[in-house]
C-alpha cells in the first residue's frame, strides 16, 4: 500500500475550507494535517510539516497565495483553488500541479488529487514550483517585496526600499527599516521594480533614484554614487549610461 | 445624401418664394407701366415670359448645386458645371420666352432685336443669386441636420457612458458566494437555501434596473443589506456591519447601485485584507437643502499596503454623478491611515 499523501490547507474562508475537507474525506490514501487561515500561517506550517501536497488559495490576507510561495524552504506540490480565473496561466507557469475554480466539484478535485499523486510517482515528492516562482516576471510592477527576517514574516513596500545589493545566489535589500535577504536574482528585480524609480547601477547594485545624492567622477571613467546616508556605491559603465538615460544628465 | 427639393421637403418656403415672384412680377409690371409707359397688356406679356418664367424654371437650380457641392468638388469643376447648366437653362428659358413674344406681343421682333441681349444677362445674373441663394439653403440645411444629429449623438454618448458607468455585481463575488452556497448543502442546507434567495434578490436588484432609474433610498439600502448579508456569510466575525439611518432619509431618492460599489471596496480594501474584525459603518441624513447625506465608513489594517489612488470604483461612481446631478464633487472620501470615509450627497429635486 502506498504512502498517505500528506495535505495543508491554506485558505481564508471558513466555509471554502469546509468544503474542500468535506470533499477530501471521500478520497482514498490522503490526510490533511494542517489547515492555515492565511499565509502567514500557511508558511510556519508548510516548512514545519513538510506536507506533500498544498491547496491554496491566492486572494488572502497580509500576503497572496503567489507570495506565500516565494517564502518556502520546503516545496510541496501545488493545487491553487480560487474564483479568479485571470491567475491560471500565471499558474501553470509556475508549474502548478493544478488549478481548481470555485466552485468546483467533487469529481474535479478528485482528478486533480489523481494527478498530484501520478506527478509524485513520475518526479518525487518536491515541486519546483518555489524556484518557478522565483524567476518569472511579473505583468505589473511590485508594490511590496514579502521577506522572512528569521523567523518573521515582513512585508516592506517598494517605497520603503533603498537599495539592492547582491549576493552570490541571494540579494540583500536595503530598506529604511532594516536590510533583508531574499532568494532572488538581481535580473528579476530589475524587471520587476519600476525603472522610473529604480537604476541598474551596476553588476551588483539597483539603487532608487530619490535616494541618490550624489554621483562623483573615481578614476577616470569610473564613477561613484553616493546616496544621502552616505553609503557609497560602484557605478558601472552601462550603470552610468543607464543613470544618464533616467535622470537626463 | 437628401436630393429632395427644399420648396417639397418644406412646403413653406415654396410659399413664400411664390409670393415673393407675385410681389417682384406686379412691381415690376407696375414700373413698366407708368414709369415707362409700356401698354399694360405689352407688360403683363413681358413678365410672364422672362419674369415668371425663370421662376418655375429656377427651382431646377437646385439639382445642379446638389450635384456639384462645394465641399465635394473642386472650385473650376463647380464653376465649369454651372457655366454649362446656366447655358442651358437659360437657351430654355430665352426659347420659352421668345415663343410668348411672339404669340402675344404686338411688334415681337423690334422687341426681339432691342431686348434680347439684356435679357440674356439677366439671366445670367438671375442665375448667379440662385445659385448663391440655393447653396446657402444647402448650408443651412447641413447645419440644422449636423446640429439634429449632434444631439442624437450626445444622448447616445451619454446613455453609453451611464451604461458602463453602472456598477455590475462583481463575479468573483457570485463564484465566492456559490462556493460558499455549495459548502452550506453539506453542512448548513438551510442556511444554503437563505443565501440562494439573498443572492438572487440581489441579483435581480442589480439587473433589473436601467441606468437612469432612481429608487428610493429605503430599496437601495436593503438590496445592499443583501449584499452585506451575504458576504458575512463569507467571512464571518471578520465583517462588522452597523446602520443608523433616519426615518426621514428612507424616502429620498438615489440612483439605483451607486452605493455597492461603496460597500465592495469596504470589503475588497478591509475585510479582504483583514485577520481582524472590520466595522462597516453606515449612517445618514438630511442636510438643510434638502439632500440627502450618506456616509460608509470601514476601518482598515494600516500595515496593509493600500493601492495607491482612487479606484476606478470610485471613478465611476463620481462620473455617474457627475452626468445625472451636473456636479462631481458630491463623493468625498476621507482617509485617515486607520479608517477610510466616503460621503455622498444625493440633491433631491
Amino acid at each position: 500500500m502506498p504512502e498517505k499523501l500528506r495535505i495543508i490547507i491554506v485558505e481564508d474562508e471558513e466555509l471554502a475550507r469546509n468544503l474542500l475537507k468535506s470533499f477530501l474525506k471521500d478520497i482514498d490514501n490522503i490526510e490533511v494535517i494542517a489547515e492555515c487561515e492565511n499565509g502567514f500561517e500557511g508558511v510556519k506550517m508548510i516548512n514545519e510539516l513538510e506536507p506533500d501536497l498544498v491547496f491554496l488559495d491566492i486572494q488572502m490576507p497580509k500576503i497572496t497565495g503567489f507570495e506565500m510561495l516565494e517564502l518556502l524552504d520546503h516545496k510541496p506540490q501545488i493545487i491553487f483553488a480560487t474564483a479568479y480565473d485571470q491567475y491560471a496561466l500565471k499558474a501553470f507557469e509556475y508549474n502548478a500541479a493544478d488549478y481548481l475554480l470555485k466552485p468546483y466539484s467533487k469529481d474535479r478535485l478528485k482528478e486533480a488529487v489523481e494527478k498530484v499523486a501520478e506527478r509524485i510517482q513520475k518526479e518525487g515528492k518536491t515541486s519546483d514550483i518555489a524556484e518557478k516562482v522565483s524567476d518569472f516576471p511579473k505583468e505589473e510592477y511590485l508594490d511590496r517585496i514579502v521577506v522572512k527576517d528569521r523567523h518573521k514574516i515582513h512585508i516592506a513596500p517598494v517605497d520603503h526600499v533603498r537599495y539592492i545589493e547582491s549576493m552570490d545566489d541571494y540579494v540583500m535589500i536595503y530598506t529604511t527599516e532594516g536590510r533583508y535577504m531574499k532568494q532572488k536574482t538581481m535580473k528579476y528585480f530589475e524587471g520587476a521594480l519600476d525603472p522610473k524609480n529604480f537604476i541598474r547601477i551596476h553588476r551588483s547594485y539597483i539603487v532608487k533614484v530619490d535616494e541618490i545624492n550624489e554621483i562623483q567622477q573615481y578614476e577616470k571613467e569610473s564613477y561613484i554614487v553616493i546616496l544621502h546616508d552616505k553609503t557609497k556605491l560602484k557605478v558601472s559603465k552601462t550603470g552610468y549610461k543607464n543613470l544618464k538615460e533616467v535622470l537626463n544628465f | 445624401m437628401d436630393f429632395r427639393h427644399p420648396f417639397i421637403t418644406n412646403p413653406k418656403m415654396a410659399i413664400y418664394y411664390g409670393l415673393f415672384w407675385l410681389v417682384a412680377a406686379t412691381a415690376n409690371i407696375l414700373v413698366l407701366v407708368f414709369g415707362n409707359g409700356i401698354d399694360v397688356l405689352e407688360a403683363v406679356v413681358e413678365v410672364c415670359a422672362f419674369l415668371l418664367s425663370f421662376a418655375v424654371i429656377g427651382t431646377a437650380i437646385w439639382y445642379v448645386i446638389k450635384f456639384s457641392t462645394l465641399e465635394d468638388n473642386n472650385f473650376w469643376r463647380v464653376v465649369f458645371a454651372h457655366t454649362i447648366a446656366a447655358s442651358i437653362i437659360i437657351f430654355i428659358w430665352i426659347y420659352f420666352g421668345i415663343v410668348i413674344i411672339k404669340v402675344f406681343h404686338p411688334d415681337p421682333s423690334r422687341w426681339i432685336e432691342k431686348q434680347i441681349a439684356n435679357r440674356i444677362f439677366a439671366g445670367y445674373v438671375l442665375y448667379t443669386i440662385y445659385v448663391v441663394f440655393f447653396y446657402a439653403v444647402n448650408y443651412y440645411n447641413g447645419f440644422k441636420e449636423k446640429l439634429r444629429n449632434e444631439g442624437k449623438l450626445k444622448a447616445l454618448v451619454k446613455e453609453a457612458e451611464l451604461h458602463a458607468l453602472k456598477s455590475q455585481i462583481n463575479p468573483h463575488f457570485l463564484f465566492n458566494s456559490l462556493n460558499s452556497i455549495s459548502s452550506l448543502t453539506m453542512t448548513d442546507p438551510e442556511r444554503a437555501q437563505e443565501m440562494v434567495i439573498n443572492l438572487s434578490q440581489l441579483m435581480r436588484y442589480s439587473l433589473k434596473h436601467d441606468q437612469n432609474e432612481k429608487v428610493s433610498f429605503k430599496q437601495e439600502l436593503e438590496n445592499n443589506k443583501l449584499y452585506l448579508h451575504i458576504e458575512k456569510v463569507r467571512f464571518g466575525k471578520k465583517l462588522n456591519p452597523s446602520f443608523e439611518v433616519k426615518e426621514d432619509c428612507l424616502k429620498a431618492e438615489i440612483p439605483n447601485m451607486i452605493l455597492q460599489p461603496l460597500y465592495e471596496n469596504a470589503i475588497k480594501y478591509g475585510v479582504y485584507e483583514a485577520t481582524e474584525t472590520v466595522d462597516v459603518f453606515t449612517g445618514c441624513r438630511m442636510t438643510k437643502d434638502g439632500a440627502l447625506e450618506i456616509t460608509i465608513k470601514n476601518t482598515y489594517d494600516p500595515d496593509v499596503l493600500s493601492k495607491k489612488g482612487e479606484g476606478i470604483g470610485l471613478r465611476n461612481i463620481r462620473d455617474r454623478l457627475q452626468i445625472i446631478y451636473g456636479n462631481p464633487t458630491l463623493l468625498k472620501v476621507e482617509d485617515n491611515k486607520k479608517e477610510f470615509k466616503v460621503t455622498l450627497t444625493i440633491p433631491q429635486k
